[in-house]
């Protein structure tokens, strides 16, 4: 057995790198990262909308030195889009050119379906990496199911066949993260697969690190107050709660504006920032200049 | 934690292993999908964090063994029961025996004995016709009211034709497709692979479907006392479609509102009923439609809402809450949602007009409210349903 001095000594370790790369995480999360890299298991993240998933990977690719290969899903998506595909006019140019040729037709076939016409998507490509490298499977939950039982398939064996060619053997085995919104529910087969963590919306410390380390000139007073307050707007009862990048956004637009410091004077000045947190026509109509005013006063 | 010895002696290494590969179990009796396959895996991970780190150990844990959201909230306070001796006791003790009453309530299949004695006085002069003629039971079904039916005997008639209803919607929604043919375009990469066959001579073209509408149902059924007569059908119902369609989420309300989709989905119908109850068990009195949808709309409207999704909710419409506040909630998933149909069993009733207060706040934000006490009810407006979600 690892000594548990050793262990934690990893986790701060990969939590400083982490934040080297610009990615404030819990040591939950470190340790599930650390987790993936032992045992090779894909990490399931899931959480609201704009809570860092996706920095999850770029992230960790950018630790290890690794390439990042996404895959974003979405509804329809399909094997050709998603592993590989043909170069179809660059085989046909191919056999243009071939027909004056007076090798074998076997020998010409092998040729034109040789991987000099293939078109790697994202799966072969991170299966085919001659280094280890991050595939990122993006809002899995966006493809149909069909998708997730065939990328159940890659995730166990890491091999894929292409009738042309033969069956693909990992060189490597890609880190893999994947990400849900759980605007549908996930197979049990897929979550048994994964490492799971669940990301919630930061906490102040953690935001205020993540403004600190992300908008470096909003830094003391003005982190504080912005943190401050997108953490009363979450509380409140809106459609669409502002994640990380909104706090990010908005930062940046009140360092544009030149606004300084949030109280209730600036209440007027706030409300024209108000368009980089608040992402509805419902939400916008609560934050009148009194409710922007009041959690003003109490940041 | 479990030992303070850095180095544990053979034997209590072995209690150490067996001990943490009952921590699966444990999980398993509280309703995580665990499988046996998962204590290797504990160990493994076990081995490379150590066990003398509480915390480590429990990010780790918490990362390999959870599966969902809810899982992942619950999983500090599982953790803390199995692994701190006082509280263990008393957690393992009544998460246990209800798994246990669940099992075991779910083991008998004697229907009679299983059924719920409501509305077994109804309808004794039907059975012998019943008993004689297939179809013209089946037929009888459906023009009965559902409170008639609440009997044992009739459950399987019921489900298949729900599941007959359920085919036919799907079966509306590809001849849908089918209708759009003429419609469709050429795929060009499609058809320049085709060619590769014939020499690069496109002879066979391919085409681009249009693209497949599958809308998403969601229904949110009211199960309050009211209601007791229909709800029952209404989850058989809502069972049956979900084992036909992909895409259909349930909800039951009362006082509040909770999902059923995992619960219908149970293969036994028998457990799944019951898994029904355990979760409406509990609740108060009274119906809060205006606040159970409110709440819908904030925990579940932005995840499973969307331009394609029709909502049924079948209610009466008796509401103990604030009319305004159903009104604002409908009104929200008004704007969020294809369309939304209201099935109000009471509405055929002779006399019945929608006069209470839910009901009236209810109407200006509803697509259609139909009647729907008996299968013929639902069978009626179901094209009105289908045509609304196309």
């Amino acid at each position: 057995m690892t000594r548990p001095v050793d262990r934690m000594r990893e986790i701060v370790d990969l939590q400083s790198q982490l934040q080297d790369a610009g990615y404030i995480a819990e040591p939950a999360l470190v340790a599930a990262l650390l987790l993936m890299l032992d045992l090779g298991r894909p990490l399931l993240l899931e959480g609201d909308a704009g809570v860092g998933k996706t920095e999850v990977a770029k992230a960790i690719a950018a630790v290890r030195g690794a390439r990042l290969i996404r895959l974003q899903c979405y509804e329809g998506l399909d094997v050709h889009a998603a592993m590989y595909e043909w170069n179809y006019q660059r085989q046909l140019l191919a056999i243009k050119l071939l027909e004056h040729d007076d090798r074998p037709v076997a020998v010409k076939e092998q040729d034109i379906f040789s991987e000099r016409y293939l078109l790697k998507r994202p799966l072969l490509e991170a299966i085919s990496c001659a280094a280890q490298a991050v595939l990122l499977i993006d809002e899995i939950d966006r493809a149909d199911e069909a998708f997730e039982a065939y990328l159940l398939e890659l995730l166990s064996d890491f091999q894929m066949s292409i009738p042309e060619l033969g069956t693909v053997r990992a060189v490597t085995r890609p880190l893999v993260v994947i990400t849900s919104n759980g605007t549908r529910e996930l197979s049990d087969a897929l979550r048994r697969r994964c490492l799971y963590q669940y990301i919630d919306y930061p906490a102040f410390a953690k935001e205020l690190a993540i403004v600190e380390v992300k908008a470096p000139h909003a830094a003391g007073q003005l982190a504080r107050q912005v943190v401050q307050f997108v953490q009363s707007v979450r509380r409140m009862d809106l459609q669409k709660k502002p994640g990380v990048a909104e706090t990010l956004d908005w930062t940046a637009a009140l360092l544009r504006m030149g606004i300084s410091v949030i109280d209730d004077d600036g209440a007027e000045r706030i409300l024209e920032t108000l368009s980089a947190l608040i992402k509805t026509r419902d939400d916008r109509a609560g934050f009148t200049r009194e409710v922007v005013a009041r959690i003003a006063a109490a940041c | 934690m479990l030992t303070g010895a850095p180095n544990p002696t053979p034997d209590l290494a072995a209690v150490l292993r067996a001990r943490l590969a009952g921590f699966a179990g444990f999980l398993r009796a509280n309703g995580y999908a665990v499988a046996g396959s998962d204590a290797v895996g504990l160990l493994e991970t076990v081995a490379r964090t150590g066990t003398l780190d509480r915390h480590i150990l429990r990010w780790s844990l918490k990362a390999l063994l959870c599966g969902r959201g809810d899982e992942w909230r619950r999983f500090d306070a599982l953790f803390d029961a199995y692994f701190l001796p006082p509280n263990k006791k008393l957690f393992v003790a009544s998460n246990v025996t209800a798994a246990r009453a669940r099992d075991s309530a779910g083991a008998p299949r004697d229907a009679t004995e299983r059924e719920p004695a409501a509305g077994s006085g109804h309808g004794r002069d039907t059975d012998a016709g019943l008993a004689r003629h297939g179809a013209s039971r089946a037929a009888r079904l459906a023009s009965t009211d559902f409170r008639d039916l609440n009997r044992a005997e009739h459950v399987r008639d019921v489900e298949a034709l729900m599941r007959r209803f359920a085919r036919r919607l799907k079966h509306l929604r590809l001849r849908r497709d089918a209708r759009y043919d003429h419609g469709r375009r050429l795929d060009l990469q499609g058809t320049i692979r085709r060619s590769v066959a014939s020499g690069g001579t496109p002879l066979r073209l391919a085409w681009k479907d249009r693209r497949r509408v599958r809308p998403r149902l969601v229904l949110l059924l009211d199960v309050s006392r009211s209601m007791s007569r229909y709800s029952f059908f209404y989850l058989r119902l809502a069972r049956a479609l979900c084992g036909e369609l992909a895409d259909v989420h349930s909800f039951i309300f009362h006082t509040r509102i909770t999902g059923v989709g995992e619960a219908l989905s149970d293969p036994d119908p028998w457990r799944s009923q019951e898994r029904l109850q355990l979760l409406a068990v509990g609740w108060g009195g009274g119906t809060r439609i205006g606040e159970c949808f409110r709440d819908f709309n904030r925990s579940h409207g932005a995840r499973l809402v969307h331009s394609r999704t029709g909502v049924i909710i079948v209610s009466d419409g008796y509401d103990t809450g604030e009319p305004e506040v159903l009104a604002k909630a409908l009104a929200t998933l008004r704007r969020r949602s294809r369309r939304i149909v209201w099935l109000n069993p009471l509405l055929n009733q002779p006399g019945f007009t929608p006069e209470s207060r839910g009901m009236r706040a209810a109407m200006p934000h509803i697509d259609l409210l139909a009647p729907g006490a008996d299968l013929a009810g639902v069978a009626r407006v179901l094209p009105q349903i289908i045509e609304a979600l196309g």
